[in-house]
């Protein structure tokens, strides 16, 4: 076993966040759960609509994969962008980089820590996802490809953690850069899309929206990189994961990519530890 | 052991290291002497692979520290200025991480765990948290850190920074230990004392250049093994010409400096050497009032060779 693999976890699971964090996600995953459930059954109890089980499962379901995503994206840089800034604060990176470790070994023993304390959130939410099977309306494959793909995403910005984890001397600012490339693209590519897609639609026909594929791809693309616009593409059929899913995929899967190369570039090429 | 040639590394605007050239041969303990800010800790790190270098070439055990990088780390221990520990892990832990990141293994992977804790001095707190260790038990456990996968060539960049004076001298005693072993070391401080008392030469570093001292020599031998070379002054009441006319015609002895009466002498030799001079003075009737070693300490030579450069 990688040997930073062993010393991440341990380290990890004797920080109070170790056991904090995971009670404070679940409570809140919980109260979402609660809420999401009171609000839609109260319209049926009031006797406006006659809401049935499948659709409170469906509701339920919706609202939990994008409330679990939006939480681990805010998790996220907590354990991977300290992760090598920590070494630095604490003068033991030079140790490590002349050891026999190599900066593969270093990035997979610090990606794999921070990437399983994720994993761990998301299987401990996944009970609370089932809940949307009592309902009906829910089939494995809808919890299977959200998983999937909110995996996808976590493992991207767990390298891109990594990475601004690399090029800064202080964790302070390398979660700060974290934070600021979750909002750009959570937040940011949509008021992009949404604007293009507005100054788009009163240049040409207003009157109807001419579908995803309608639109030209540089109104699209900013999407491509959104979290949440690549969950919703997760609840396609399989047979409609070509090429919506499958292009967001490639694309959080390069800036994975992307990130490690320029990790293991700092890792390797600085001397400043 | 080490070969650094026409080194240079630049950091923005900055030259750290500027044609800087250094030898030091095997099992021998080399000081490296200079201002903040001379190149030292950039040279401790072009040898112990941290930095590239702009220029030059520094071989490590005849391997080239660029190509050769990962042979080079099985042949180095390198102590950083600052070294850092893992607070929350146990003394072993610790040393068992290490252990593990040098690819030890098995009954070797033990001994070296076992034998380190020895070393430092702290196997009955094997099992306490490296937090709470003093920082002189934080250094030694560093050093155990680094000796883990028993390096051949010894970085030490300032080592004694930070220790009380026990503290030192048991650094200084184990240093010693290690190179009577046969461990290269070259060490890096600004207690000259401490360099002083244990190296073998010592190079001087000032602006990233080899410096020279008041003699032009930019590496100070200290205690080089043979033929040591000691400095007597003889105070002499009357002429001097007798005196200097036995000192050149006394093999392996030179007159450097010589006043009416006054004489610096040069002996090469041993202590039977600086006694036959004196009984041969005596013997020719000179008339010596004074017959004392001259010690050039390290201080009075590193004022020399830096001072007057200060801004």
């Amino acid at each position: 076993m990688n040997p930073m693999i062993r010393k991440e976890l341990r380290q990890r699971m004797r920080e109070r966040r170790g056991w904090l964090l995971p009670s404070l996600y679940l409570l809140v995953l919980g109260a979402v759960v609660a809420f999401t459930y009171f609000v839609t059954t109260a319209e049926s109890g009031r006797g406006q609509t006659s809401i049935q089980g499948s659709t409170v499962g469906v509701v339920l379901f919706l609202t939990l994969a994008y409330s679990q995503l939006a939480l681990l994206l805010l998790l996220v840089p907590i354990f991977s962008a300290g992760s090598i800034t920590i070494e630095k604060e604490q003068k033991t990176l030079a140790g490590l980089l002349t050891s026999l470790l190599t900066a593969p070994q270093i990035w997979w023993g610090k990606f794999v820590s921070s990437f399983l304390f994720v994993l761990l959130l998301l299987i401990t939410s996944l009970p609370v996802l089932s809940m949307a099977f009592a309902f009906g309306g829910i089939g494995p494959w809808e919890i299977f490809s959200a998983t999937l793909t909110t995996v996808i995403i976590l493992g991207c910005m767990s390298a891109v953690g990594l990475y601004s984890s690399s090029a800064f001397q202080r964790s302070v600012h390398a979660t700060a850069v974290s934070y600021a490339t979750v909002v750009v693209i959570s937040v940011v590519t949509a008021i992009i899309f949404f604007v293009r897609l507005q100054m788009y639609q009163s240049a040409h026909e207003p009157a109807a929206f001419p579908g995803w594929y309608g639109l030209p791809l540089n109104i699209r693309a900013p999407m491509y990189v959104n979290p949440f616009f690549f969950l919703t593409a997760s609840f396609a059929s399989p047979k409609q994961l070509y090429p919506t899913w499958l292009a967001c995929a490639g694309v959080f899967t390069l800036i994975g990519a992307l990130a490690l190369a320029f990790t293991l570039r700092n890792l390797r090429r600085r001397g400043d530890v | 052991m080490i070969d650094v040639q026409q080194v240079c590394k630049k950091f923005d605007s900055k030259q750290a290291l500027d044609g800087f050239s250094l030898h030091v041969g095997a099992g021998e303990l080399f000081g490296l002497v200079g201002p903040n800010g001379a190149g030292k800790t950039t040279l401790m790190k072009l040898l112990s692979t941290l930095l590239p270098m702009d220029s030059g070439t520094v071989h490590v055990g005849g391997l080239d520290v660029t190509t050769e990088g990962r042979e080079v780390k099985r042949l180095i221990g390198y102590l950083p200025d600052q070294p850092g520990v893992y607070q929350d892990m146990s003394v072993r832990e610790f040393l068992e991480f290490f252990a593990d990141a040098f690819q030890l293994k098995g009954a070797r992977h033990r001994a070296a765990v076992d034998h380190a804790l020895e070393w430092s001095g702290l196997g009955e707190r094997s099992g306490s948290s490296v937090e709470q260790l003093s920082f002189g038990m934080k250094q030694r456990l560093v050093l155990a850190k680094t000796l883990l996968h028993d390096p051949k060539v010894l970085l030490l960049d300032e080592p004694a920074t930070g220790l009380d004076p026990m503290a030192r001298l048991d650094l200084r005693k184990q240093l010693k230990e290690l190179q009577a072993k046969g461990v290269t070391i070259l060490i890096s401080s600004h207690i000259l004392s401490d360099l002083e008392d244990i190296c073998t030469q010592i190079a001087l570093i000032g602006g990233g250049r080899n410096a020279a001292g008041a003699d032009g020599h930019s590496v100070i031998q200290l205690h080089a093994p043979q033929a040591p070379v000691r400095i007597y002054e003889v105070k002499l009441l009357g002429d001097s010409a007798p005196a200097v006319q036995i000192v050149n015609s006394t093999a392996g002895m030179r007159v450097i400096e010589s006043t009416s009466s006054r004489l610096v002498v040069e002996i090469s030799g041993a202590d039977e050497q600086v006694a036959a001079l004196l009984r041969a003075l005596v013997l020719a009737g000179v008339n010596v009032l004074g017959f004392d070693q001259r010690a050039v300490g390290l201080e009075k030579r590193y004022r020399l060779a830096f001072q007057e450069k200060r801004p």
